[in-house]
């Protein structure tokens, strides 16, 4: 009897312990199984996404280029095929990579900054702007994914000045995976001289090579430290074309006119004294600016487009910016010189459409405290710049995605 | 004893199932879970190298040729550095009946294969021999397109005179040696006292084509407010007698024209009866008042309304045959609310083509849209007259292609040259990508 006992307890123990470990590991497995499972439906969604906001010009086709109110999500360029991207939708998408900025200070009229860094500009009203949230409802996936999309160059061209006197840049290329070696490298070098009131641009080009390091050096018979110069340069080969710019001010002392878009539809910017953005204390001079667009043609030229009240000169508290008008629809860079003495002069820079000078962007929600996300990546082309299409994507609901305490 | 030994056998199978389950159910690695799509990297990458049809070049050039080694960096360059790839680019041969795919060269930046893990797309390419291309000849007058951003614009609804303007550039500008926008009503008024308005070698006031894209309005510069008799309809008439005096064509794209004057600066306070600020209303002495003026006839503009009843206005022959030849396609039925009759051309010595000059088929007395001259007592041209009486939303391929109609410039195609058998007219490029590291 009591080995009967015995023999129930020791068994009923043993089976409840196997009972609890197997139940265990196999929960274990079942769990990895879920993950996965759930993981690679992320990653299919992840391409999905891509594909469909990359493939679809969106609806009204041509919104990248009106304020109208979207009802389809899309970033390709309405009338062609393939991935071919809309610089102009590009330029209506609510920017990650930079805070926006208010204009006039203390309006309450905030503006989406798409950064360019120094003297490069492209402010966009965040009320004209497209949000993730509306994007992320037209695409369907409001509350059950995340995503953030980054357009970023495939070719990478920085310039940097490697000798003042006489002046020699130093450009290199650089793609994600090597440097360029024996690219075709076309520049325009803007020089600001000073005639009367306003200063003008002198126009110098050229071509060079990358050496095998994706190297090359463009060399100029004036002092660089003593002018203003603005130079757009861009790299080809075979196929893959890339685009970089640099500016050099003689005024150091505030960040002088700064262009802002405030009717997209119509074009309009305003050419702002900085002192409506940021007081740099006094004194606060007067800057007589020139502005200037260039369009981009077919043959990826920069062609000089006239536009209404090209000259101003900017008087903080009596006039403080000047209007003009840029043509919708027709990608190019607007460049605006100005002069405050006789030796300070200062350099604009503002792409129209995001392809012109490279711009990157970043578009989306921010992944951070999710446990796993998705990454995929398409090459694209941008008013014939060569980009890099990469949505990151997250759920948003569903078994072990988000985890508040540790991050991703 | 018996107990326990049933438990053990329990425990035994238990473990069994689990090490079965744990040896078939095998997931798959890491990678597998979330890999870039490999198919489609490769796609878009021979997409991005074809850009400009670089590609296409390339691989019709023989394999020692220099602009492989471009190739070879481009390819490398815009690949992630963890890519490896193979690619191989095969002929395409016909005999007979039978497609064969040939070798033709194969670069790789791996040296043992790229695994099965490896994704690959194909592109095909067509020889740049055998590309097709079109060169417009140049038409010699200036296109001047309204683009005043101090003045509105009216039955251009759903648009902006500005997108207008751009999207008829976008048409009409591979067509002219220069086209230049005009900003502003001041440009304008210089214009229309024949004074250039931009340092481009080839402007010329004379024989250019002055294109309106406010709709029924016309924008008014500063210079001009003087001209204000009869709700500014004097000012019309001087336009009229600027286009026969410079032999413009001028275009009203939609609606009646020259219904409306606008200037926001100047006519801030007016608005043209339905709340658009910025506007006058001129009424139908507008057009009265151009005609006279265009036909050099005395001042005495009528404000009797001359337009048509609505009809659908078809596409006449001729407009179907320059629609293909330009590859300008707007809908072939119109609504027409705004036409004009056809006792103008006697009144205003006025002539309508009849291969260039009508868009669409005339209706009874009524002339939906067509191109106007004026013929002069010297029995020459001094001037013209695009009017297209369409109903509001404006399409600009009709303009266009009324344009093109009227000076009909010359598509200059290329021909096919290449002879059978010469080389192979199309390549198929396989591009296959593997990632390294990791499992």
């Amino acid at each position: 009897m009591t080995g009967s006992t015995i023999d129930h307890l020791v068994a009923t123990t043993a089976f409840i312990a196997a009972i609890l470990l197997f139940i265990g590991l196999f929960t274990q497995t079942l769990q990895a199984a879920i993950l996965y499972q759930q993981n690679r439906h992320v990653a299919l969604k992840a391409s999905d996404l891509l594909d469909n906001i990359l493939l679809s010009p969106g609806y009204p086709y041509n919104w990248g280029e009106t304020n109208a109110t979207l009802s389809v999500f899309g970033l390709q360029k309405p009338g062609v095929s393939g991935y071919v991207l809309s610089s102009f939708a590009l330029m209506r998408l609510i920017s990650l990579s930079g805070e926006p900025v208010e204009y006039p200070r203390d309006s309450g009229e905030w503006y989406n900054n798409i950064s360019l860094g120094p003297s490069g500009y492209l402010f966009i009203p965040i009320s004209d702007s497209i949000t993730y949230e509306t994007a992320s409802r037209l695409l369907g996936v409001n509350g059950t994914y995340g995503f953030q999309l980054s357009i970023t160059p495939i070719v990478k061209v920085s310039i940097s000045e490697s000798q003042s006197n006489p002046l020699t840049l130093k450009v290199e290329v650089d793609g994600p995976g090597f440097p360029l070696s024996g690219a075709t490298l076309s520049y325009y070098l803007y020089r600001s001289y000073n005639t009367g009131n306003y200063a003008s641009l002198e126009l110098l080009t050229g071509t060079a090579q990358t050496d095998s390091a994706g190297v090359a050096y463009l060399n100029f018979t004036f002092d660089g430290a003593s002018e203003s110069y603005t130079i757009v340069a861009y790299a080809r080969l075979s196929g893959l074309l890339g685009l970089g710019h640099y500016s050099h001010n003689t005024y150091t002392g505030g960040a002088g006119v700064m262009p802002f878009v405030v009717d997209y539809e119509k074009g309009k910017v305003y050419l702002a004294h900085s002192w409506d953005v940021h007081d740099q204390g006094v004194p606060v001079p007067a800057y007589a600016l020139n502005a200037t667009f260039f369009i981009l043609t077919e043959d990826f030229e920069f062609q000089e487009w006239p536009i209404a009240n090209s000259t101003a000169i900017l008087n903080y508290g009596s006039k403080n910016y000047e209007i003009t008008t840029l043509p919708v629809g027709c990608p190019g860079f607007l460049l605006v010189t100005y002069r405050i003495s006789a030796v300070e002069y200062g350099m604009s820079i503002m792409p129209w459409g995001i392809g012109t000078l490279a711009v990157s962007t970043v578009f989306g929600d921010n992944p951070a405290g999710n446990v796993w996300a998705a990454t995929d990546l398409r090459q694209v082309t941008i008013d014939q710049m060569a980009y890099q299409a990469e949505i990151i994507c997250w759920s948003s609901q569903g078994y072990q995605v988000w985890n508040p305490g540790t991050g991703w | 004893m018996m107990r326990t030994i049933e438990v053990s056998i329990v425990i035994l199978i238990l473990a069994v199932a689990f090490i079965s389950a744990t040896f078939f159910a095998v997931l798959p690695s890491p990678r597998q879970v979330s890999s870039l799509s490999l198919g489609q990297l490769a796609f878009t990458t021979l997409q991005v190298l074809d850009t400009g049809q670089a590609l296409a070049e390339t691989v019709f050039k023989n394999s020692s040729d220099p602009s492989w080694t471009d190739f070879e960096i481009a390819l490398s360059a815009c690949l992630p550095p963890n890519i490896v790839y193979n690619l191989t680019v095969y002929d395409l041969i016909q005999t007979g009946n039978t497609l064969t795919y040939s070798k033709f060269h194969s670069i790789t930046n791996s040296e043992g294969g790229l695994g099965t893990d490896s994704e690959a797309s194909s592109y095909l390419v067509t020889s740049t021999n055998v590309t097709f291309t079109v060169t417009p000849e140049k038409i010699s007058g200036t296109l001047y397109i309204l683009n005043c951003s101090d003045a509105n614009g009216w039955w251009i609804t759903g648009y902006t005179s500005q997108s207008l303007a751009g999207d008829l550039y976008d048409l009409l500008s591979p067509y002219f040696n220069t086209t230049i926008m005009v900003q502003n009503t001041t440009d304008f008024g210089y214009l229309l006292d024949g004074t250039k308005i931009s340092n481009f070698p080839h402007e010329n006031v004379t024989n250019a084509i002055i294109l309106n894209t406010f709709g029924e309005a016309v924008p008014i510069p500063s210079s001009y407010m003087e001209y204000s008799e009869d709700s500014f309809a004097e000012y019309c008439y001087a336009l009229g007698q600027r286009v026969n005096q410079y032999n413009w064509t001028l275009v009203s794209i939609v609606g009646y024209p020259l219904y409306y004057v606008s200037n926001t600066v100047e006519l801030v306070s007016s608005q043209n009866l339905w709340g658009i600020y910025g506007m006058k209303d001129v009424g139908p002495r507008g057009l009265s008042a151009f005609l006279q003026g265009l036909a050099n006839k005395a001042y005495n503009p009528s404000s009797d309304s001359i337009h048509g009843p609505f009809f659908v206005a078809n596409l006449n022959t001729w407009a179907t045959y320059y629609s293909n030849y330009y590859g300008i396609y707007p809908s072939p039925y119109q609504s027409s609310t705004r036409s004009l009759p056809d006792w103008i051309l006697e009144e205003y010595d006025l002539t309508i083509d009849a291969e260039y000059g009508y868009v669409f088929q005339q209706s009874g007395e009524w002339i939906a849209g067509a191109t106007y001259s004026h013929v002069g007592a010297d029995e020459k041209i001094h001037g013209a007259f695009t009017a297209l009486g369409l109903t509001r939303t404006p399409d600009v391929r009709v303009t266009a292609l009324a344009l093109l109609m009227y000076y009909r410039p010359t598509l200059y195609k290329s021909e096919f040259t290449l002879t059978a058998g010469e080389r192979p007219t199309q390549r198929l490029i396989v591009l296959q990508l593997s990632q390294q590291g990791g499992s």
